[in-house]
């Protein structure tokens, strides 16, 4: 069956750490280690077994983001303990250890993308803004201008 | 990440007019010394 066609680009949730890189901080993938984003350049799938033809149907492989904020907000908490929802007030702060911040926020997606239920699996993405847990106003401000979108301190 | 069953799954292609990648960061020029008149 042909895929359906679109020119806008899908928008998902997911997750970053967020890690020094030389001199400045970097967004990493959250489940694969040392997977950097590159910044003002679109983060594309490779797949050891697929090469550049990630996504593919039947495997795993593809850059992952959920349909909705709950969703990884979900994941947050499964991981880290942390319960926050972020953008509505009154809500508690994260406990988390110094040195080790997060991010949450949307992603763009497009090229090849294969979608479930719950999120999706894609081709290219590039963040579109983020909150950033366990950070201060410093790193906020270095990854603003370095992947220049949106960030805000959660 | 836990996104659904696998057999949830379809595609869609997506190709925009312009992709949602901001542009090259401006190469900061030094500044120059002041030139005598």
């Amino acid at each position: 069956m042909n895929p359906e066609q679109h020119t806008d680009p899908i928008v998902g949730w997911r997750l970053w750490h967020v890690r020094p890189h030389g001199d400045a901080h970097r967004l990493e993938s959250f489940t694969w280690h040392h997977v950097s984003w590159p910044a003002r350049r679109r983060f594309t799938a490779e797949c050891p077994t697929h090469g550049d033809s990630a996504p593919t149907e039947g495997h795993e492989c593809g850059i992952y983001a959920f349909k909705t904020r709950e969703l990884a907000e979900d994941l947050l908490r499964r991981y880290t303990g942390v319960r926050q929802h972020y953008g509505r007030p009154g809500q508690e702060l994260p406990p988390l250890r110094q040195g080790c911040p997060l991010a949450i926020g949307r992603v763009s997606l497009w090229g090849r993308i294969l979608a479930r239920e719950n999120g999706f699996r894609a081709q290219h993405a590039y963040p579109y803004d983020l909150f950033l847990i366990g950070g201060d106003d410093e790193l906020a401000r270095q990854l603003r201008r370095l992947y220049a979108i949106d960030v805000w301190l959660s | 990440m836990d996104i659904g069953a696998p057999d949830t799954e379809h595609e869609i292609e997506i190709s925009p007019l312009e992709e949602p990648v901001p542009a090259p960061a401006p190469i900061e020029e030094p500044a120059k010394e002041p030139v005598p008149a």
